[in-house]
């Protein structure tokens, strides 16, 4: 980055822009990141259409093989293959983060946008209701809603997008207020516009690296919140393969047979690390200060 | 023909300290094609009272009396209406061109706004009416630049873009608030020339906002000198810097420093500084750092009084030189 601080200040975020990706293939932790989350969605992919044995088929005369030539990470106690499953796990997580995240942030973009163009009482009753989501655990909503509508994928999706909300309307809010007190925002008002056309055109674009940041970090905590839904019993049921269930049944054989606990945790360690790094690089990378420092 | 009579304007602004009244009874009157300068140091007042014409005071603020344009009281309109008199029939420019254009979006997309806005032009109309207007401001190549970020632009260029936005739908009135403070000397004055040129081609209003004489002076016709919130005097720009009557304007004019002036002289300065709202003199607010101030400057708030034609001014003691 030695070459960005020989430009005047002036003209240095216009020079961050053209090179973005130029500095994302620079950035180490990035990258790895890129490449950790771009296996997991890879595998998510392929097991779509193939997978190196069913994921699901009990083999009882295979269970608890060890990892070999026909079965890479080994089988579990019913049999099953448990790179499939692996493989087909990820489907899972990824389904779950994407759907929770996308819930909790369309709606928690649009009510902290409102909070911050509004003020005043519109944007205490929005905040205290988050505060209130937020004084529920995301595991404490699950239970609940598996207390009234039984347990199921569904309601762990459910109650991850509400967590969101809150996560993403405290963010928004917060970004957005600093944006409305930008000259360019009241030059737009002077012009005539009114506070929707100010928050669509003027505040959202402007605080969009604000919002892929959280989206990233919140899907890495939507994989293993998944993971703990399931691992509890409450998320994902069988036979849908989940690695937080795979987690919970390969408790019992720890002891003797502990590699086939080792392989979901590491599928979630690794999937939760790669989605970090990307929120991280990406926040250094929309940040033409912190990319100049590196 | 008057457009716009502001009549005993007062705008309170809530401070740690409450509720405390940053424009004090301001009234003047703009006629259609005139040109107004209101002058005076930081703090005076002078920004509140241009954004309290257009309804953008911060949140808590207060304001009473009456704002007429063409007959309709700005201050009772709603936000809705109000939306219909800004960038439409008024139209202001801002201090800092660096920060008052949106850095996301092209300058051809945020000209347009308006455009769209308040007279229904889109897509290739607005797209000719934006390369007019930047050519009518002197953008050098519009064709090229239309496309380009506002950091792409110098500060001087991005001026003249947001001079651009506030003309796009011809306004009866252009409130411009510092507009060349942040830009080089030489900026300055092209900036100025083309306010002035856009004034006299178009024939609306000029607000200009300024604590710089010299610009005023170049620039309007009429001229306002304000401190602590109030009008202190007023009159045609000629009369008024002919004889300047408040022992403020006098200060102010003082102030300016004079090429030729004697090697070491030292700079005259008014003595103190703007104290702040809420501990502004009750009277007349000059009272505190006022060389001629007796007990009734503490007493009584001196009415605006008339010394000739076009000239008024707000003091006690220019009332007993003139009966002397």
């Amino acid at each position: 980055m030695a070459r960005m601080t020989s430009i005047d200040p002036e003209h240095a975020q216009g020079a961050a822009d053209l090179g973005f990706v130029h500095r994302a293939l620079r950035h180490r932790s990035f990258m790895i990141g890129l490449v950790l989350t771009g296996t997991m969605i890879f595998l998510a992919l392929l097991s779509l259409i193939w997978t190196p044995h069913s994921a699901t088929e009990i083999v009882i005369a295979q269970r608890l093989k060890p990892p070999s030539l026909s079965h890479w990470f080994g089988t579990d106690q019913f049999g099953r293959d448990i790179l499939s499953m692996i493989m087909a796990g990820a489907q899972t997580s990824i389904v779950v983060g994407l759907i929770a995240v996308s819930l909790g942030a369309a709606v928690g973009i649009s009510l902290g946008l409102w909070a911050a163009a509004r003020r005043g009482w519109t944007e205490d009753v929005i905040m205290r209701l988050s505060d209130l989501n937020m004084a529920f655990p995301v595991i404490l909503i699950a239970i609940l809603l598996t207390a009234g509508w039984g347990p199921g994928i569904t309601n762990a999706i459910i109650a991850l997008g509400i967590y969101n909300i809150s996560v993403f309307a405290r963010q928004v809010r917060g970004a957005g207020i600093a944006m409305w007190e930008r000259e360019f925002i009241l030059a737009a008002r002077a012009a005539g516009k009114g506070d929707l056309s100010i928050t669509v055109a003027h505040v959202l674009p402007n605080i969009v690296s604000v919002i892929v940041v959280q989206a990233t970090i919140s899907f890495a905590i939507a994989i293993l919140a998944e993971a703990a839904l399931s691992y509890l019993g409450v998320g994902s049921q069988p036979p849908n393969p989940s690695w937080g269930r795979m987690l919970s049944e390969s408790q019992s054989y720890i002891f003797f047979k502990p590699v086939i606990a080792v392989w979901p945790g590491l599928a979630i360690v690794l999937s939760v690390l790669g989605l970090n790094l990307i929120g991280d690089g990406l926040r250094d990378l929309v940040d033409p200060r912190l990319a100049r420092q590196r | 023909m008057t457009l716009l009579s502001v009549r005993d304007l007062t705008v309170e602004l809530q401070t740690s300290r409450g509720m405390a009244a940053a424009v004090r009874g301001v009234s003047f009157d703009l006629e259609k094609g005139g040109t107004l300068g209101i002058v005076g140091e930081s703090g005076c007042g002078k920004s509140i009272t241009a954004l309290s014409l257009l309804g953008l005071l911060p949140d808590g603020a207060r304001a009473t009396g009456r704002v007429d344009l063409d007959g309709t009281d700005l201050l009772s309109l709603d936000e809705d209406d109000l939306c219909h008199v800004r960038g439409n029939r008024i139209a202001m420019i801002f201090q800092e061109p660096m920060t008052s254009l949106n850095p996301v979006h092209r300058i051809g997309r945020q000209i347009a706004e308006p455009l769209r806005l308040h007279r229904g032009l889109g897509g290739a109309g607005a797209r000719e009416e934006v390369l007019r207007l930047l050519h009518r401001v002197g953008l050098p190549d519009p064709a090229r630049r239309i496309n380009a970020y506002p950091h792409q632009l110098s500060g001087g260029q991005r001026q003249r873009v947001m001079i651009a936005m506030a003309l796009s739908c011809a306004p009866d009135i252009l409130l411009a608030d510092e507009p060349t403070t942040a830009l080089d000397v030489t900026i300055q004055g092209q900036i100025l020339d083309l306010i002035n040129e856009l004034v006299e081609d178009t024939g609306m209003g000029l607000i200009l906002i300024s604590h710089d004489l010299g610009v005023i002076s170049e620039s309007v016709d009429n001229v306002a000198v304000m401190y602590g919130g109030a009008i202190v005097e007023q009159g045609t720009t000629d009369r008024l810097f002919a004889d300047l009557v408040h022992p403020y304007s006098q200060g102010l004019f003082a102030a300016v420093p004079r090429p030729g002036a004697v090697r070491g002289a030292r700079l005259q300065t008014i003595a103190g500084t703007v104290p702040e709202l809420a501990d502004l003199p009750p009277a007349c607010t000059f009272a505190d750092r006022c060389a001629k101030a007796s007990p009734v400057c503490w007493r009584e708030t001196p009415a605006m009084t008339a010394f000739g034609p076009g000239h008024a001014a707000a003091c006690h003691h220019h009332e007993r030189r003139g009966d002397a």
